[in-house]
């Protein structure tokens, strides 16, 4: 089998910039482990649970996606393409990598996005498994588990107790990937270390049901007391996608932005003529449930959370979504 | 602190049960973390709790309607917080009759004070409320290099900035019902995530703070990415004192730093 020894995870990083990849990985950064664009020098923290999650290299929180020039009395329109660099994210954790599913069929729904797709073509996933969980994982809750790699195109597999990773290219990509990584990668035999189990905190489809019929119910101004609507929330949830867009200029010039938005916010749903029909924070907490456990899964088949926990671990509020899902659909066996 | 937070629990126990207020705002321990927790019936105050690690300020939550509307409130009040309430007392925010303090510190708990009472519990208690030490040192520090060093340093943490605004959520000066990042007809400053807008929004931030921020600390600790908020609110907190006498929180009306002007103030940087 190939393997990788975990001291050569830069060994590993370094070979794939050298074979002309753009390397995402989880680096620390002033004290937080962040994924960021790899440079020589920095350490990888593999295991770690970066605070934000590998969506910023596939829909970054802005992006120009329009130009203008001004020329004389018009407007030039200036060719755009996608900024989408061969790309390899390495050691993504399988529920960031399950929300890939989630962002791909948002943005091939109704129109393909050509700025997405471009970078989502670009991109090689490699995924390590997690020998541990905390107590805000809950990926096993929403149908994840901490040692599949649905939507990646590697596997990293912990072994000999955190020493090693077993290396298993499940895509094409993913074998470009191991070919590209040369003599960090060695051949041999290693023991897999145990998989992490984070209890099943709540039953989704249950979940699902209750909100499908208790849209008015007045849990909601309950559970919504502490949120103070901010978007620390959305902005670090890989499967969050919604966005804004805006077009900004200077004297010669005008760009169209496309930034991320969260339904946390006020001025999200504000209409033009002052209305707003999410006119309080309990509408808007409402609508974060609704979207993640019946709208989208109506839609698309599939939840919209992998159970990362990172809104409840970065939440100043307290607010948790897995403890509001167990609220609704407490488990029999809880 | 056991004995305080016993009698905190029992004066928030007795305002609910006399129906002198309908909600306490608080804090609880879950896991290694403290929450905010709201509490309307008397039987539930066992589960108030306080220490050093409560780091939001719960005096943010007196802008939201839903808990608003559901004045008369207690709140429990660290040192900050008591200050947070007097600095929206004194710019017509909240008013004596709508909201009480549970005031706890290090020094143990100062009892059920309305608004005119804080800043006699603060002044005999904590009457110098200044940033620890190692915060201090490290403005310094910042403030001896050269301007062009200075905005290299912030240029760098503020490329961080997602804009999540979990910072002015956090804190009770930031009420705004239209903050200016949310000026869009037309847009006033950028709100890409990035370079000048990151700029403009930070430094607009810590401004529209100078004077009336208390040192909480409540933003820098909601911001997750990691930004030193508390370095620019510090440096300007100096220096409003230092060139206004401004010490905001202190009293029921004192005039607040960005909302007065007077024939004395220095105007010779006007030219
Ligand atoms: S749930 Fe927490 S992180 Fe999300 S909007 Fe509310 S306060 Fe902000
Ligand atoms: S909703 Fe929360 S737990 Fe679910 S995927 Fe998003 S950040 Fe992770
Ligand atoms: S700016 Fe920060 S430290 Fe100052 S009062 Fe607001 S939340 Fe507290
Ligand atoms: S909390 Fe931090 S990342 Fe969010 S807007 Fe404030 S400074 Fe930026």
């Amino acid at each position: 089998m190939k393997l990788l020894d975990r001291s050569k995870s830069t060994d590993f990083a370094a070979a794939l910039a050298a074979a002309g990849y753009r390397v995402a990985a989880p680096v620390s950064d002033g004290g937080l482990v962040r994924i960021k664009e790899w440079a020589p020098g920095a350490e990888i923290a593999a295991s770690e649970m970066p605070l934000n999650s590998m969506k910023d290299f596939l829909f970054p929180r802005t992006e120009v996606i329009g130009r203008w020039t001004l020329e004389g009395d018009g407007f030039a329109s200036q060719d755009v393409r996608p900024d989408a660099p061969k790309t390899a994210v390495l050691f993504a954790k399988p529920c960031d990598a399950a929300a890939l599913a989630v962002l791909d069929a948002v943005f091939n729904w109704d129109c393909k996005d050509c700025f997405y797709n471009a970078k989502r073509d670009a991109a090689a996933v490699a995924v390590l498994a997690c020998g541990s969980a905390d107590e805000h994982c809950f990926c096993t809750s929403v149908g994840g588990s901490p040692g599949e790699a649905h939507g990646a195109d590697l596997l990293f597999r912990p072994a000999d107790g955190g020493l090693r990773m077993i290396v298993e290219p499940l895509t094409a990509k993913g074998k470009a990937l191991a070919d590209a990584a040369g003599s960090a990668l060695s051949e041999g035999q290693a023991q897999a270390d145990p998989i992490a189990r984070p209890a099943e905190r709540f039953d989704p489809g249950k979940a699902s049901a209750w909100l499908a019929s208790n849209f008015e119910s007045p849990l909601w101004k309950e559970l919504s007391l502490p949120c103070l609507g901010c978007g620390a929330c959305a902005y670090a949830c890989p499967a969050c996608h919604c966005f804004d867009i805006q077009d900004e200029g200077s004297r010669s010039e005008s760009v169209r932005c496309r930034n991320w938005d969260s339904c946390g916010f006020g001025l999200f749903t504000l209409h033009a003529g002052g209305h707003n029909p999410r006119a309080d924070q309990s509408a808007r907490w409402r609508q974060r449930m609704m979207h993640k456990f019946s709208y989208f899964p109506q839609r698309f088949g599939r939840l919209a959370c992998t159970g990362c926990g990172r809104c409840a671990r970065l939440c100043q509020a307290g607010m948790d979504i897995a403890r509001a899902c167990a609220r609704i659909s407490p488990r029999e066996n809880a | 602190m056991s004995g305080a937070i016993g009698a905190m629990r029992a004066d928030a126990a007795k305002l609910l049960s006399e129906g002198a207020v309908k909600l306490v705002l608080g804090y609880c321990v879950r896991g290694n973390e403290r929450y905010p927790c709201f509490i309307s019936e008397a039987a539930q105050a066992e589960a108030l709790d306080f220490d050093q690690s409560c780091r939001q300020n719960l005096a943010a939550y007196l802008r939201k309607p839903e808990v608003r509307g559901r004045a008369p409130l207690a709140v429990v009040s660290s040192p900050a917080v008591c200050r947070s309430l007097l600095v929206l007392s004194s710019e017509s925010q909240i008013r004596e009759n709508e909201v009480r303090a549970l005031a706890i510190g290090p020094k143990g708990y100062g009892g059920i004070l309305g608004l005119g009472a804080l800043g006699a519990w603060l002044k005999a208690d904590y009457p110098d409320l200044v940033p620890e030490q190692a915060l201090l040192d490290r403005v310094a520090e910042l403030s001896a290099k050269t301007a062009q060093e200075r905005a290299k340093f912030w240029m760098k943490e503020f490329e961080k900035c997602t804009r999540c605004y979990a910072c002015r959520a956090a804190c009770p000066g930031c009420y705004c019902e239209r903050c200016i990042v949310e000026k869009n007809m037309p847009q006033w400053i950028s709100s890409a995530a990035a370079g000048h807008g990151n700029y403009a929004w930070e430094v607009i931030r810590a401004f529209h703070q100078a004077g009336r921020c208390t040192g909480c600390g409540a933003c820098e600790a909601a911001c997750p990415q990691g930004l030193p908020l508390m370095l620019l609110n510090a440096r300007l907190s100096q220096d409003a004192f230092e060139e206004f006498g401004s010490r905001p929180g202190y009293e029921l009306e004192a005039k607040p730093l960005i909302g007065s002007w007077s024939a004395e103030d220095d105007g010779s940087f006007i030219r």
